[in-house]
């Protein structure tokens, strides 16, 4: 396999492994906040703040993986 | 007579303005690479090149032998304009406000409120210098490079190449990393300030260990012994909090300049392969990502802020 074929495959397999964590984390993090708010409607202000909060955790684990994609495909 | 349609406008000028949408994506359809490729090529000259991002900022020009780089010049833009706001706001305050004063009242109002939630009453008013300075520092720096000009002005820099010369002072990795060092900064100066030194007890754990030593050397062995293994333990916590303050400056140097680099990216190939109407969502998609990562930064300063001046 020549490292054309091998390079496109890396962007591939870095880009959709490397998102599947977080897209399951997020909606983990989705399901628990929408139980608070449902256990507890009153709460639904701080449980919003709360869960942006983690979910910017979350999503920054993505964004480290699509910028290696992005290396990868572009400048290397 | 024309009918009420929707949006208060009537039938015909819905059908003309749909009518008009729906050939401008046509014809940027057709001039660019995804019509080249189904159609051929007919000749339209709408087709922008094909986008070759740079991730490290290229030099703009050079002042007093001093080379500039592009990110610089979009960062001093945003710097004028909040200073000519500042400027225009304050200038003839009165108590019931005009409407350029009402809006920024509004904006740091809400802010005041939000730390004022997280930290409480009185360290809210101590860190809101901070938190609103990045907040609104990162959210214009977002917001400004969406702005035809950031990105399209070319000109031929010192060294002879072709580079555009104003780009968003986000995407440049050295000023997400300015700005995690200066969180960082301020996060240990206000906790040495209001915990004295005691503040570095969280980071050095002996007094554990110590004490147990000091309880094996007394006689009391049995209890000296399981005090020594705690005191191992909050030694290593200790250990992995000072670790944890500085992967925090890496994470959010990347995080920033991940969703704005991305963004950018995004973008720059949605308009290079259907130019004209394909952009449209992804620039109300770059509004929302600038104003969330500028919120998720300086929020997430005023947490480290509150837990780090956390009386225990």
């Amino acid at each position: 396999m020549d490292p054309g074929t091998m390079k496109l495959l890396a962007v591939g397999l870095a880009a959709s492994l490397g998102l599947m964590g977080p897209a399951l984390a997020i909606g983990l993090i989705g399901f628990s906040a929408l139980q608070g708010i449902a256990r507890n409607p009153e709460a639904s202000g701080p449980i919003m703040t709360n869960m942006i909060l983690v979910t910017a955790f979350a999503e920054a684990i993505g964004i480290y993986a699509l910028i290696i994609a992005i290396i990868l495909a572009m400048i290397v | 007579m024309p009918r009420k349609g929707c949006l208060g406008c009537s039938f015909p000028v819905i059908i003309l303005v749909v009518v008009i949408l729906l050939a401008l994506f046509v014809i940027g359809f057709l001039s660019g690479p995804l019509g080249k490729s189904m159609f051929g090529d007919l000749g339209l000259p709408f087709g922008t090149e094909r986008p070759i991002p740079s991730l490290p900022a290229e030099t703009a020009f050079e002042l007093f032998g001093f080379p500039i780089a592009n990110s610089v010049v979009g960062a001093w833009i945003t710097i004028i304009i909040l200073v000519v706001f500042s400027y225009l706001v304050t200038r003839r305050m009165k108590i019931i406000p005009g409407r350029l004063q009402g809006l920024f009242e509004s904006l740091l109002g809400w802010l005041y409120n939000f730390c004022k939630n997280v930290a409480g009453e009185e360290n809210g008013r101590r860190f809101f210098p901070v938190v609103a300075t990045i907040f609104l520092f990162v959210a214009f720096n977002a917001w400004l490079s969406l702005i035809p000009g950031f990105g399209s002005i070319e000109i031929i820099n010192p060294e002879g190449h072709h580079i555009h010369l104003i780009r968003g002072a986000n995407t440049d990795i050295n000023m997400p990393l300015a700005l995690a060092l200066a969180s960082f900064c301020f996060v240990e100066f206000f906790g040495l300030k209001t915990l004295g030194i005691r503040y570095l007890s969280k980071f050095l754990n002996v007094g554990q260990f110590f004490r147990s030593l000091g309880q094996i050397f007394k006689g009391k062995v049995k209890a000296g012994l399981s005090g020594l293994i705690t005191g191992a333990i909050m030694i290593i916590v200790g250990i992995l909090e000072t670790l944890s303050e500085f992967v925090r400056i890496v994470s959010f140097t990347f995080r920033l300049f991940g969703n704005m680099t991305a963004g950018e990216i995004l973008l720059l190939i949605a308009i290079f392969l259907i130019p004209w109407l394909f952009a449209l969502p992804f620039y109300g998609l770059e509004l929302l990502v600038g104003f969330v990562q500028a919120l998720i930064f300086a929020g997430l300063t005023l947490v480290f802020l509150t837990l780090a001046t956390a009386h225990h």
